[in-house]
């Protein structure tokens, strides 16, 4: 165990800080979410320059094979600055359920356009009315047919999928056990995105499936590994969204200190108020220990498939309940300024709420980990 | 940055886990279990510490000159906490991590050579003589005196909140031996034999039926002066050392683990209308929750242990570990009483050896309102949660 940030960290973050603090925050939001993909393409291409499409993946598709930990601390950057690119669900989640498949020639293929930014993929797995943390309650159902699949069903709230040319989606085989997933191109025929934002700017679409026709090779994983598979890729993904909510509160408690210090009320700077000064210092006491949760998650990928899912919603109950703590008593410290536009804590405040209801809301991830420690 | 779980800590794990259970002895074991009582008795520390002595690992954080280990911040963790799964009686905190790293990092060759051996083999209790009635949180206000006449210090004044006094043979003070500067300059650090004629210590009776917290009257008692500890005027240094040297004790992780395990123990059997009480999505949902932030306190220890750059002053990081470790404290022992609902309202004499349990009064029930009785207080000693976030907001944010 090495708490240390290695070489190729160090220059990763030195990165990160650069070309995020440039076109970063508020400002740079602000003029993205009228863009119809909520981000810039522009943007996107100098995430590929820099290698940072390409850090969890593959050498052989052309990546770094970066680690976990590479990924969280960049993540980490990204949430500091309020990013709204879909790096989670293309280079994490997506590459992540590729790099399982079993054609690796094709495989690779992909990976290395995501590498390239020239191809994003999102997941559509979540449906309506389903519990998010089970793949039980799939029922988008894909039909053999002599030249590949028929699919039909509904997914909601696929996130990042307006953004996306091509969908893995969850579908339940006909007469097999198990869920299999399969690559689907976003305009396929008798496929329709449903696009919308969400309230932190990202973006999300219901897809709706009638008999689409998919060739043989669109089966990426069979019914016998889409559950396994796809808990990994979700587990890696909660990882990076957790390190975008441990840095969006490491910048938000930075600025409800700079506002504590320079706002006046009778006469003097509010920070001196202690009243104000223990809602900082709760704030910070929770962003501390979202950190250390990250780590607990980190460290327990490698565990089998139960000591992760615990570890996964052990991190998420303490991060969930922190990122409500912080970006709540931000907007305290900031007064009425804290409900506007203007002031970075809203938008935190929005970022953070979006990332604690993802892949399994607080009430579930809490439900799901009490029943571990009970099992 | 590597976290992945390292399998050679747990060999390690796993070798300390059988040392325990081979040199542990079973009814100390069993006592520690069930006492009704907040503490070890002071005769199961000291025996305990002379068993772990003979291993050469009754002081195993010190540097090995010392008597340490030379262990890992990771191994002495694992070493900390498979003691307190073990229900191994705790050390005399006050001699093994407050006073020993004082006297080998500041005390002279004299006194290093004098203490540190009866500290390791556990031959006395140590008081701690640091809070007066007039000085809590605000402690530089301390005015129990010490005047040098000849080769001897001449102490006066009360101490009060000194835990275990009345069993102590051996104390270590904060006196004023200079009033005309600055508070904290005028603080000493002084090792006081608590069999000197003036001093008299009185027990406190507690909210838990316990008399463990005393206080401590000194009368004109004669101390001879190389019982100074370094230098004159630098006890509020120490003692500043003394509390960041063992950041990570305040924590209380490894009893907080423990306790929240006998918690899921208690839960898992007591039932209610028919159901176990962990079986209450409520109940349940409540000890996930304090299960998830103890996993994260975990981490924060460890964090603190390794020196982690966080980029905020390391005090910071420590004063989380009190703030949030002090209230799971609390939060594990409600979870214990509330898992015995009305059965935890039911009194039990303090005193090392436990009733004999019945059906409908498991072992677990007498001592645990005992024990969370007392830890209301783990949230105003060693710096209230106040005074804690007070530092956090100096230390964080620069308020």
């Amino acid at each position: 165990m090495d708490f240390a940030k290695s070489d190729i960290q160090t220059m990763l973050l030195d990165s990160a800080e650069r070309l995020l603090a440039d076109s970063s925050g508020v400002e740079y939001w602000r003029e993205r979410r009228h863009d119809p993909l909520g981000f810039d393409e522009g943007r996107w291409a100098q995430f590929a320059e820099l290698g940072w499409l390409a850090l969890p993946l593959p050498e052989a598709a052309g990546g770094l094979d970066g680690t976990i930990e590479d990924v969280a601390l960049l993540n980490i950057a990204l949430g500091k600055s309020l990013a709204t690119e879909p790096y989670v669900s293309s280079v994490v989640l997506a590459s992540q359920i590729l790099r399982q498949a079993a054609d690796r020639g094709r495989a690779d293929a992909l990976m290395g356009e995501i590498a390239s930014g020239t191809l994003r993929v999102a997941l559509a797995h979540q449906e309506p009315g389903a519990d998010p943390l089970s793949t039980e309650a799939v029922v988008t159902v894909a039909r053999r047919t002599a030249d590949g699949f028929v699919l039909t069903g509904a997914k909601l709230m696929a996130a990042d999928a307006p953004s996306a040319a091509q969908l893995i989606l969850s579908a339940r085989i006909e007469d097999e056990d198990g869920v299999a997933l399969f690559l689907v191109p976003a305009d396929a025929d008798g496929l329709t995105v449903d696009a919308y934002p969400l309230i932190d700017g990202t973006r999300a679409a219901d897809i709706r499936l009638t008999n689409v026709a998919l060739s043989a090779d669109a089966l990426l994983i069979g019914s016998n590994r889409g559950e396994a598979v796809l808990d990994e890729a979700i587990h890696r993904a909660g990882v990076a969204l957790m390190a975008q909510a441990v840095g969006a509160m490491e910048a938000c408690i930075r600025i409800c200190g700079d506002y504590a210090r320079e706002r006046k009320q009778f006469g003097a700077a509010i920070g001196s108020f202690q009243a104000i000064q223990h809602i900082l210092a709760d704030m910070f006491v929770a962003t501390h220990q979202a950190r250390s949760m990250l780590y607990h998650a980190i460290a327990n990928s490698n565990r089998p498939a139960a000591e992760r899912a615990a570890a996964l919603s052990a991190a998420r109950i303490v991060i969930g309940e922190a990122g409500q703590l912080v970006s709540r008593s931000g907007i305290q410290v900031h007064g009425g300024y804290g409900l506007t536009d203007e002031y970075a804590v809203s938008h935190y405040f929005r970022r953070l709420m979006s990332l604690e209801k993802q892949y399994g809301d607080l009430v579930r991830h809490t439900e799901r980990f009490g029943d571990s420690l009970f099992a | 940055m590597e976290l992945l779980h390292d399998p050679e800590l747990e060999s390690f794990r796993k070798e300390i886990r059988a040392f325990i259970d081979e040199v542990l002895p079973a009814e100390m074991k069993a006592r520690q279990r069930t006492k009704v009582q907040n503490n070890a008795t002071i005769q199961d520390q000291q025996e305990w510490m002379r068993i772990l002595n003979g291993h050469g690992r009754a002081v195993a954080h010190w540097p090995k000159e010392y008597g340490g280990c030379d262990w890992t911040p990771q191994q002495l963790f694992i070493f900390n906490e498979e003691l307190y799964a073990a229900d191994a009686p705790e050390f005399d905190w006050g001699g093994t991590h407050m006073l020993g790293p004082v006297l080998y990092t500041f005390g002279s060759e004299a006194l290093r050579e004098r203490f540190l051996p009866m500290i390791r083999n556990g031959e006395t209790y140590w008081a701690q003589g640091f809070s007066e009635p007039g000085s809590g949180s605000d402690l530089a206000s301390l005015r129990t005196s010490a005047e040098l006449v000849g080769d001897k210090y001449i102490v006066n004044g009360q101490k009060i909140w000194t835990s275990g006094a009345a069993h102590a043979r051996w104390g270590f003070f904060l006196v004023r031996t200079d009033k005309t500067v600055k508070p904290q300059k005028g603080i000493s650090f002084l090792i006081i034999d608590m069999a000197s004629p003036g001093v008299t210590v009185r027990q406190i009776p507690q909210i838990n039926g316990e008399a463990h917290l005393c206080e401590v009257f000194l009368d004109n008692v004669e101390v001879p002066a190389d019982q100074l500890v370094g230098e004159p005027g630098m006890g509020w240094t120490y003692a500043k050392f003394l509390l960041e040297h063992e950041r990570t004790t305040s924590s209380f992780i490894y009893w907080s683990k423990r306790e929240l395990e006998r918690a899921k123990e208690i839960a898992r059997h007591e039932r209610v209308g028919g159901r176990r009480v962990c079986d209450d999505p409520a109940y349940r949902a409540r000890f996930a929750r304090v299960q998830a932030d103890l996993i994260a306190l975990e981490w924060s220890v460890l964090r603190v242990l390794a020196h982690e750059e966080t980029g905020f002053p390391e005090a910071a990081a420590a004063s989380v570990l009190k703030i949030r470790g002090s209230e799971l404290q609390q939060e594990i022992t409600m979870l214990q009483l509330d898992a015995l609902g009305a059965k935890s309202l039911r009194y039990y004499e303090p005193g090392p050896e436990a009733p004999t349990p019945s059906a409908d009064w498991a072992e677990h029930v007498p001592g645990r309102t005992t024990i969370a009785l007392i830890t209301r207080a783990a949230t105003i000693y060693g710096g209230t949660k106040q005074v804690q976030k007070n530092i956090l907001a100096k230390l964080a944010y620069g308020l």
